[in-house]
């Protein structure tokens, strides 16, 4: 099965890319730090573990990579960025049987050419 | 079965406790997950897929008791990432036995030796090192991405059992796997003198790299008839005979997400161990705010059709064991006369 496209790099817009909403569930299904941009201007970093909608204040909650906390409301958001690296991308179960295959013609070949 | 009858009254009086209660939700074992960190990459595993600041990252000890009283269960689960990773891994078995309550330390046991010579942890009815094994030497490795971690485990299990320490082995089973070895398996683990072994189909994690690997139900009861039907005696499992017919199609049962709840780095995880749609900052909240109507094959999700893990089914089993006239007698005449 091939992998699904990673959202890595992605810069999307609010409304032309999709809602609020929406960008921020593609952040908590990513698997690498993403970078929000408040409507203060200003700017955090960091793995987005939770998100909650159905309360009054809906509000994310992200670590930051020194392992603190920080709960914001999507009302502050202004947008998100996946700037890390997306860490479930490219491991894929084919590619370490790829790998193994690899290894057994490899050690074949290093078999067959050694002198008897 | 192979649950010692301390565990089994331990389970037995807290189940009883909660019905007499009218508790309609209540959970029975907790999963806490200190860390995330592994030193395997299994292809059918979700878990360890996250920025290298995450899995640096670990609970506290106190975190982690904080949750274990919390929720109240009898019996604590430790898996991860790789429990043995965890520093204070020793400290934290300690304390959950002193709290009499039964510890499954869930181990791909490459470190086991290791830490058994440190002398971390001491031999105890209260705790078992359950051993990820899935299959014989060729399949584990297979399943785990490297050679060699089946012999190391064997090793460990050999170690452990040496020096008094109740063993365990859980094996996640996946789309292809072969019945008769799955029975040889069973074989050479009891040859090996394991106390008893735990098997569950494997759940689709949605960011686990292997996907096309996973079992869906009807597939799923053919390889456990195939595995189970005419089982030897000398064969133990480690859970509830009720959970092992369920797999083999002889039970029918809806999950219960909330019997086996998860706590780690993000807090407790909705609305179960394998799917992970937010967290909740306390038990209470897990409990009081999930909406639960949405999860298990009658609500229609998706994501629950296929669903057969023990984590979702073997609580509903333990349940209806101590729940019906009909469950007891069921899950007497399979415990005493082998036969599932």
């Amino acid at each position: 099965m091939p992998e699904a496209a990673s959202l890595e790099g992605w810069a999307p817009a609010v409304g032309r890319d999709g809602s609020l909403e929406e960008i921020i569930e593609h952040a908590f299904d990513y698997r690498g730090d993403v970078t929000v941009e408040r409507r203060d201007g200003s700017r955090l970093t960091g793995y987005l573990y939770n998100r909650d909608r159905r309360v009054p204040e809906p509000f994310i909650q992200m670590f930051d990579p020194t392992g603190a906390s920080h709960t914001i409301r999507y009302a502050d958001i202004a947008a998100i960025a996946f700037t890390g690296k997306d860490t479930a991308a490219g491991k894929s179960y084919e590619a370490w049987k790829e790998r193994r295959a690899a290894q057994a013609r490899s050690e074949a070949g290093a078999e067959s050419s050694s002198p008897r | 079965m192979s649950v010692p009858l301390s565990q089994m009254w331990a389970v037995a009086s807290y189940v009883i406790g909660q019905k007499l209660r009218g508790r309609k939700r209540y959970p029975l074992v907790l999963m806490l997950e200190p860390l995330f960190r592994c030193n395997l990459a299994c292809a059918g595993c979700g878990k360890i897929q996250y920025p290298a600041h995450v899995l640096k990252r670990h609970l506290t000890v106190e975190q982690c008791l904080a949750a274990v009283e919390e929720c109240g269960v009898p019996m604590v689960s430790i898996p991860g990432g790789e429990p043995l990773m965890y520093p204070e891994i020793g400290r934290l078995v300690r304390e959950l036995v002193a709290r009499k309550k039964y510890v499954y330390l869930c181990t791909n046991a490459i470190l086991l030796k290791q830490k058994l010579e440190e002398g971390l942890f001491q031999p105890s009815r209260y705790l078992s090192f359950s051993v990820h094994m899935d299959g014989l030497r060729e399949e584990h490795d297979e399943a785990v991405c490297r050679e060699g971690v089946y012999d190391d485990a064997v090793e460990a299990i050999r170690e452990a059992l040496r020096r008094g320490f109740r063993v365990t082995t859980n094996s996640t089973l996946f789309d292809g796997t072969d019945p008769h070895r799955m029975r040889k398996f069973f074989d050479t683990m009891m040859d090996l003198g394991v106390e008893g072994m735990m098997i569950s189909p494997g759940y689709s994690y949605a960011k686990a790299p292997d996907q096309e690997h996973f079992l869906r139900r009807r597939r799923a009861h053919e390889l456990f008839q195939a595995m189970l039907g005419n089982a030897k005696r000398r064969w133990k499992f480690n859970q509830s005979p009720l959970f092992l017919q369920f797999l083999m199609g002889k039970q029918d049962f809806e999950c219960t997400p909330w019997g086996m709840p998860a706590y780690n780095l993000f807090g407790w995880q909705r609305p179960c161990y394998l799917l992970q749609e937010g967290y909740a900052s306390s038990f209470r909240e897990l409990m009081e705010t999930t909406p639960w109507e949405e999860y298990g094959r009658k609500s229609g999700n998706p994501k629950c059709q296929d669903c057969m893990v023990h984590c979702g089914y073997e609580a509903t089993a333990v349940d209806h064991t101590f729940g019906s006239l009909r469950g007891l007698r069921d899950a007497a005449v399979a415990t005493l006369t082998g036969r599932l």
